[in-house]
């Protein structure tokens, strides 16, 4: 740690982490109604965990969002931050705000809105503490007058994802346009400005610790974004098959998402050449596996398995079906959880000392559950998903009686999800198992600007 | 390229693709209240979209496909289903469906009548939209419609042409019919997937699986113990005359269940009456009685 303000950042680590595993809970629990009967029937029905699996992820992968540039800006920058009372201010209305609108889902008390489920106070906290966020990052650079490329591309995408809640808090009489609004919100930002938030932390990484050339890995972070935006604004159409907009929508959804995975592609080309180039020199190992893990598994989960049903003429049939779960689950894993936990894993050895710099065992085995158990689980929701179409939309099957064929396929679904989430506990243990120290290290420069000399690893 | 050409690709690019965005949303405004009906937006359909999102209907089922994948598409539910079923159905599910039986149950929601009338409407309004005729064939929310039950689709019907001789043969319950030309069986199996509602949204031909409707499995044998018996309450003398009026009018003779019927009217549409000609109710009819 260079800057003593970047502790801020553990503690949003840390309320990433609480939300991340109680995710895991709610997520295990609509699996296991899957297979029912269930016996929470009436305590604790499938709406409630499901409304409470999603929005979890979206608060605690933003917590991990605004931890991690807490992090990272004082380090680009070279700077304390601007405020850190109104960064703990910011949690703590986030928090209170999360805890409260989780409490409010069990009892139902949400707007039953898909993925904007979050009541109206709720909502306007929402604003609140990205606007505290944002002048706090902005007020940090202000003062200290450098601002890097990655940190602008970064606070761009922070900035427009602000931006893009808004539509999220109007109230439309219509409700196919309210569908037309939400993905203004959702899509913009899973396949929009969140990949330049990740795309800002992929560069600030692959600098960091492979030591590759600030110029190049910022010539091509423009690029990156550039070609993230040509297909993911319009690729925003794929959202509106069948919903009641004109048909136009559909052929350009067809084609602007199909150029999609072309951004994730030179993500990850990115990821391995800068790689390449420079070595694998940094002594933090663990934080290399996630930040090229998750460039790897973007391009599965978002780029390939996107893809595989986004075509109109696919869609038709698979819309609406556990196909989109497949898409969903490995899409927002790779790209999001990952690169948070990439972050995690970066900044945690330099706020709690004790550890190893390139990871514990326990840390690999984090990291090799969970991804074998997100790929397994992607597998079983694509072959329940396949089940699904074929019986139910080709042959004609009923729903329920289709759902019972493919039963052995939440099995599996079950036990790859048990691995998955024992790779998320060991991560979890991992981070509280040494205690943050938050001591000021001067020499620990390494912005990757000139020849970098890794230190030994403490074994 | 350099870094300032880089910025400059990155900053075009996402401000053509915005401009072209925001054009086509304009043109989807414009053409929103064809699409969607809007003037059939009533209060009551809007406060059926309320009870929608109250009750968190969206975290199980989908309309439009959207939504969660654990309970059925409800896009075109109520063009499946009658309101009076619907109804039934939203008091008490448990009534309709078993949950050791299919491993999962909606609960019960506790909706008041006027909150089931209006998402009902809400139902009604969203079956109509135009979505591009979106799900290209109709999605059920049970029945088996496989080979050996009730697989045969209409696309698969036209496309069969089998010698005329053997139209004259009675047809086992459920097979595909050998030629569409002459039997009036063959004709009545398509009827009983064209209808509007297609009566085998509601009702298979397999034995035991009853859907929204009874099975028709064994439909025969059923109707000649029925009318002759005192339980029987309708006007019919014989098989036939019992599947015709069952079909013209539903509520003459219910089946017992709390699942088809309340205060002895039928779930059933009783729009048949209109929508089918003479000649299609008597291609039904023999069909029906093929149903041993």
């Amino acid at each position: 740690m260079r800057y003593k303000s970047q502790s801020v950042a553990y503690w949003y680590f840390a309320v990433a982490m609480v939300l991340f595993g109680l995710q895991i809970v709610f997520g295990l629990l609509s699996a296991t109604k899957y297979l029912g009967p269930d016996p929470l029937l009436y305590i604790l029905p499938f709406d409630v965990t499901k409304v409470i699996h999603t929005n979890l992820l979206i608060v605690w992968v933003l917590t991990g969002f605004m931890g991690a540039t807490y992090w990272m800006v004082p380090d680009e920058s070279r700077t304390e931050l601007h405020s850190v009372k109104l960064a703990y201010v910011q949690l703590g209305i986030w928090v209170v705000m999360g805890v409260t609108a989780i409490i409010g889902y069990l009892f139902r008390f949400g707007t039953g809105n898909k993925l904007l489920e979050q009541p109206l106070p709720h909502k306007i906290a929402i604003v609140v503490v990205m606007l505290m966020f944002l002048y706090n990052i902005g007020m940090t650079i202000k003062k200290s007058g450098r601002f890097t490329t990655t940190e602008g591309v970064l606070l761009l995408g922070i900035a427009s994802a602000a931006v893009l809640y808004v539509p999220a808090l109007l109230h439309y009489e219509n409700y196919v346009v309210s569908i037309f609004y939400r993905w203004w919100t959702i899509h913009l930002w899973v396949e929009g400005v969140w990949e330049m938030i990740q795309g800002g932390f992929l560069a600030y990484l692959l600098i960091r610790l492979s030591g590759a050339d600030r110029e190049v890995m910022e010539k091509w972070l423009y690029v990156i974004v550039g070609l993230v935006f040509i297909a993911g604004i319009l690729g925003t159409a794929h959202h509106y098959y069948w919903v009641g907009v004109p048909g136009y929508w559909l052929p350009i959804g067809g084609i602007f998402s199909a150029l999609e995975p072309l951004a994730l592609v030179g993500m990850a080309i990115y990821a391995y050449s800068a790689m390449r180039r420079s070595g694998m020199a940094h002594p933090n190992t663990l934080a290399l596996h996630w930040t090229v893990g998750s460039a790897v598994f973007t391009l599965f989960g978002a780029g390939l398995l996107g893809l595989a049903h986004t075509w109109p003429s696919v869609n038709k049939w698979t819309h609406g079906t556990l196909i989109t779960a497949m898409h969903g689950h490995a899409a927002f894993y790779g790209a999001y959880a990952m690169i948070v936990l990439a972050m995690i894993t970066y900044a945690l050895p330099h706020i709690a000392p004790g550890r190893r710099e390139q990871g514990t065992p326990l840390g690999y085995w984090a990291f090799w559950l969970q991804l074998t158990g997100m790929f397994g689980m992607t597998l079983s929701f694509a072959t329940a998903g396949i089940g699904q179409v074929y019986l139910e939309r080709i042959m004609g099957m009923g729903y329920l009686d289709a759902q019972l064929k493919i039963q052995v396929h939440f099995l599996m679904l079950i036990a790859t999800a048990t691995v998955f989430a024992t790779g998320v506990a060991l991560f979890i243990y991992d981070f509280v198992r040494y205690a943050p120290r938050f001591e000021v290290v001067e020499d620990e420069a390494d912005d990757g600007a000139g020849a970098r000399v890794p230190r030994p690893a403490r074994v | 390229m350099n870094k300032r050409q880089t910025r400059l690709f990155a900053i075009g690019s996402t401000a053509v693709a915005a401009l072209v965005f925001l054009g086509l949303t304009i043109d989807t405004h414009r053409q929103f209240p064809k699409l969607t009906n809007a003037h059939n937006i009533t209060p009551a359909v809007t406060a059926g979209k309320d009870v929608w999102h109250k009750y968190n209907c969206v975290n199980c089922h989908t309309i439009f496909g959207e939504g969660a994948y654990y309970a059925p598409d409800l896009t075109k539910i109520t063009q499946l289903r009658g309101n009076a079923y619907l109804t039934a159905y939203m008091k008490d599910p448990s009534q309709f469906y078993d949950e050791q039986k299919h491993r999962r149950l909606m609960p019960k929601q506790d909706l008041s009548d006027e909150e089931i009338s209006n998402l009902l409407q809400f139902l009604d309004w969203v079956s109509k939209v135009d979505n591009q005729g979106w799900p290209p064939r109709p999605i059920l929310v049970t029945g088996s419609a496989l080979s050996g039950t009730d697989m045969a689709t209409p696309e698969v019907q036209a496309t069969q042409n089998a010698p005329a001789d053997g139209a004259a043969m009675p047809l086992p319950p459920g097979t595909d019919p050998l030629t569409v030309g002459e039997n009036p069986m063959a004709l009545g199996e398509r009827v009983f997937r064209s209808a509007t509602p297609a009566c085998n949204a509601c009702h298979s031909t397999a034995p035991g699986a009853d859907m929204a409707g009874p099975s028709l499995h064994g439909l025969v044998a059923r109707a000649q113990e029925l009318v002759g018996s005192p339980d029987y309450k309708g006007q019919a003398k014989d098989v036939d005359g019992y599947i015709c009026e069952a079909i013209l009018k539903p509520s003459a003779h219910v089946v017992p269940g709390a699942m088809y019927s309340a205060n002895g009217t039928s779930f059933m549409p009783n729009t048949y009456v209109e929508s089918l000609k003479p000649e299609q109710v008597d291609h039904l009819t023999a069909y029906l009685s093929s149903l041993k």
